[in-house]
């Protein structure tokens, strides 16, 4: 948990040093430069993702989005695009970019429709791999994606054979948020009894979707049960809504439906509250930490290598034709 | 011949009005013995009817007139025709209307009829049949998994019909092709028999690539008219060819709020020309009033714009009454369904629904969603149209093309029918 730092004055003391006070420093400079993070969305039309991401950061990112038809649709292609909105809470400035994935599992035939989302989180990868080996290193743009939301739909018996197909083509390059969309389709036993069967099936086919980091052995007992409850949640349950609605004399963002109103806000219709802690209150810098530590490592390492092979390939390859000429 | 306790409450007229109480008896008119010749003046030309010179050879004892007074509506079964028969120089009256009353008076109401002949008692007795032998509705479900298509045709007829229940697996795994599974169950209401059958199609939609997943579905409805049609086209026929026809088929829209997807109207483009097909929104608790009238709007323009005609087609409006009632339904579809099995009480009443932890969404009633108006339509309704307009139209598109190709089909050319040689 984050305790709050108690900066003491301690210049009394000979002993006292004063590096206690680093994290603070830190802190302060961070604010003052600002966070960034890039999330990414994927999951078939109509599961509400634009609507989640607008709840989640309360901002209106889709506002001059065209819905196309059927019809304009079988054309397209899986594409990739990109809105960045910058927002201040506090004086804490985040860049915060959304990357979407339109088109994707919309097709009749979706055999590979993955790959394009692949390739673009490689691409970020490469571009910083480069960036970082160059010259220049004062200005690096940071476009790697540090987690992805993928949604899958209320309306299977669990997972489908292209969510299955999805994770395990990017649980290796970029951490793997599963949510249970537009889960105010379900009662809550059918969200209990959905929320196990995915589990199951995650583990099942060996999906490595991101792992919360075990909480320390001295934190309080509350947070280890926060941290389990957390655990035990996923897929989250959301819902989202663009509107506001009147719930018993109070205004809360929610869903107006004859039999009821759904708020999005309360932890008991839905999982919305704990993906937003997660996300943005407790989890962003390890979602960023595990990132740059494993997911581009593990790029870095294997560009690397593959690098490396090619130049003994062809250094090997140099060295035959050369010994084949004195022959 | 017909028992007093025959008589179906359909024809019991009603007794406010003027229009004398009718059974369902022999085409022989009712009159007094003392009725003479007809005066010349009667239009009523002399038919073996048994008009004037009492040519009746045995009058049925139901053929007794009623006595004077009796407005004819007497409604104890069991009485003769209307009450006119009693007067005195009045001809046999037509069994239409209260004339005949007072002198002798030429023609009443100018009706060609001689009588009552009974003509209307075809309904009766088509219906006592129809209670006797059961009638076939069979009905196929197609859409992806989890859309709930299991759980609506249980709640639409009441009964546990789905696959799901003949014992199936809850969860089975999704199969790599498309399959077809028909379930057929007996259930009575009311007297009435009929052998559903749900035709369901696991594996739609549900794979990664999908193209042509409509191929089994199509190759099934065909098989099913060939089979009809090898019975037709029978030297010696079953009485009652069995009827395994798709009559209708439920498409399950996904209810994304965006619009059709694009299986959806390549499924509903290929399959509309060979059987009934009815889109409806599947799971429509996911969507909020407004959310569900745009979804709509959107959805019948894609598909109007797709060239699909979805049951009731436009081209098959009988009359003006049919194209006024169809409008109606055409302009409020696809209906925006939830289905349930589950019982929960609501105002002191028990209803179907699903209970969440904002409200229980009530299926049938009509303000939360439209389940009440598919289940009128589908069966209080349309149910022998869907049926009509499948052997009419469908079966006979299917069978015209057949007989078109390779010179058509022998009656002899069908093994079967070696047999029937002998």
């Amino acid at each position: 948990g984050s305790s709050t730092l108690m900066y003491k004055s301690h210049d009394q003391d000979k002993e006292y040093v004063g590096f206690a006070t680093l994290p603070n420093q830190v802190h302060r400079k961070s604010v003052k430069k600002g966070f960034d993070f890039t999330l990414m969305v994927a999951g078939e039309s109509g599961l509400g993702k634009s609507t989640l991401v607008n709840s989640l950061f309360l901002t209106d990112l889709y506002k001059d989005r065209k819905l196309l038809n059927a019809e304009e649709r079988i054309t397209q292609t899986v594409e990739i695009t990109k809105h960045t909105v910058d927002i201040e809470e506090k004086g804490v400035k985040l860049k915060l970019t959304i990357v979407d994935t339109p088109g994707f599992g919309d097709a009749v035939n979706n055999t590979e429709c993955w790959k394009s989302v692949a390739d673009y989180i490689d691409q970020q990868f490469e571009q910083y791999f480069r960036d970082e080996s160059g010259l220049n290193r004062k200005n690096i743009q940071d476009n790697r994606v540090h987690c992805c939301l993928y949604f899958i739909s209320p309306f299977g018996h669990g997972l489908r054979p292209l969510d299955v197909e999805f994770m395990k083509a990017l649980h290796e390059k970029v951490n793997i948020v599963p949510v249970l969309a537009k889960a105010d389709t379900l009662t809550p036993g059918e969200v209990k009894k959905k929320k196990i069967k995915i589990r199951e099936e995650i583990e099942q086919y060996g999906i490595k979707i991101y792992q919360f980091p075990d909480c320390d052995s001295d934190e309080d007992e509350d947070f280890k049960q926060q941290d389990h409850e957390l655990k035990e949640s996923i897929p989250f349950a959301v819902i989202g809504s663009n509107t506001v609605v009147e719930a018993k004399g109070k205004r809360v963002r929610g869903r107006l439906y004859p039999w009821g109103i759904v708020e999005v806000e309360n932890p008991a219709h839905c999982d919305f509250v704990k993906l937003r802690n997660m996300l943005v209150r407790t989890h962003m810098q390890d979602l960023k930490d595990v990132t740059r530590e494993t997911h581009y490592e593990n790029y870095r390492a294997q560009c690397i290598q593959s690098m490396t092979r090619m130049v003994v390939k062809e250094r090997n390859r140099k060295y035959a034709h050369a010994e084949g000429r004195e022959k | 011949m017909s028992k007093t306790e025959d008589v179906p409450n359909m024809l019991i007229s009603d007794m406010r009005t003027e229009i004398p109480f009718v059974r369902p008896k022999p085409a022989v008119p009712a009159k007094p013995p003392n009725v003479g010749a007809p005066s010349p003046s009667s239009p009523f030309p002399p038919q073996g009817l048994g008009v004037g010179g009492g040519g009746i050879s045995a009058p049925p004892p139901s053929a007794i007139p009623v006595p004077i007074g009796s407005h004819g509506g007497s409604h104890s079964v069991g009485h003769g025709i209307g009450h006119s028969v009693s007067h005195a120089g009045s001809h046999a009256a037509p069994h239409s209307g209260g004339h005949g009353h007072g002198g002798s008076h030429s023609s009443s109401g100018g009706s060609t009829l001689l009588g009552y002949i009974g003509i209307d008692t075809i309904i009766e007795q088509m219906r006592k049949k129809t209670m006797k032998t059961g009638f076939d509705f069979n009905i196929m479900v197609v859409g992806h998994s989890g859309l709930g298509k299991s759980t609506l045709v249980n709640t639409l007829f009441k009964s546990q019909v789905s696959r799901r229940s003949a014992g199936w697996a809850r969860d089975e795994k999704i199969p790599k092709t498309v399959e077809i599974k028909a379930v057929s169950h007996v259930i009575e209401e009311g007297g009435v028999k009929m052998k559903l059958t749900v035709v369901d199609t696991p594996g739609f939609g549900d794979q990664i690539n999908n193209d042509n997943c409509w191929e089994p579905i199509s190759k099934y409805i065909n098989e099913q008219y060939e089979k009809f049609l090898k019975e037709e086209v029978n030297i010696t026929r079953k009485k009652r060819i069995p009827d395994t026809r798709v009559h209708c088929c439920l498409y399950f829209i996904s209810p994304t709020g965006h619009s059709l997807r694009q299986l959806d109207t390549e499924f509903m483009k290929r399959l509309s020309h060979s059987v009934n097909i009815i889109p409806v929104i599947a799971k429509a608790d996911t969507l909020t009033i407004e959310e569900r009238q745009e979804f709509k709007q959107r959805v019948r323009k894609e598909l109007e714009m797709s060239g699909i005609e979805f049951y009731p087609q436009k081209e098959f409006d009988d009359d003006m009454e049919d194209k006024s009632d169809n409008d109606k339904i055409r302009e409020a579809m696809p209906f925006a369904v939830v289905g349930s099995d589950k019982e929960y009480q609501v105002n002191g009443k028990r209803v179907l629904g699903r209970k969440t932890a904002w409200g229980i969404v009530e299926v049938e009633n009509p303000n939360h969603c439209e389940f009440a108006q598919l289940r009128d339509f589908l069966i209080r309704s349309h149910l022998q149209d869907l049926k009509e307009v499948t052997h009419n139209i469908h079966y006979e598109t299917y069978r015209a093309k057949r007989l078109n190709e390779n010179g058509g089909l022998h009656p002899i050319s069908s093994a079967d029918t070696q047999e029937s040689n002998l």
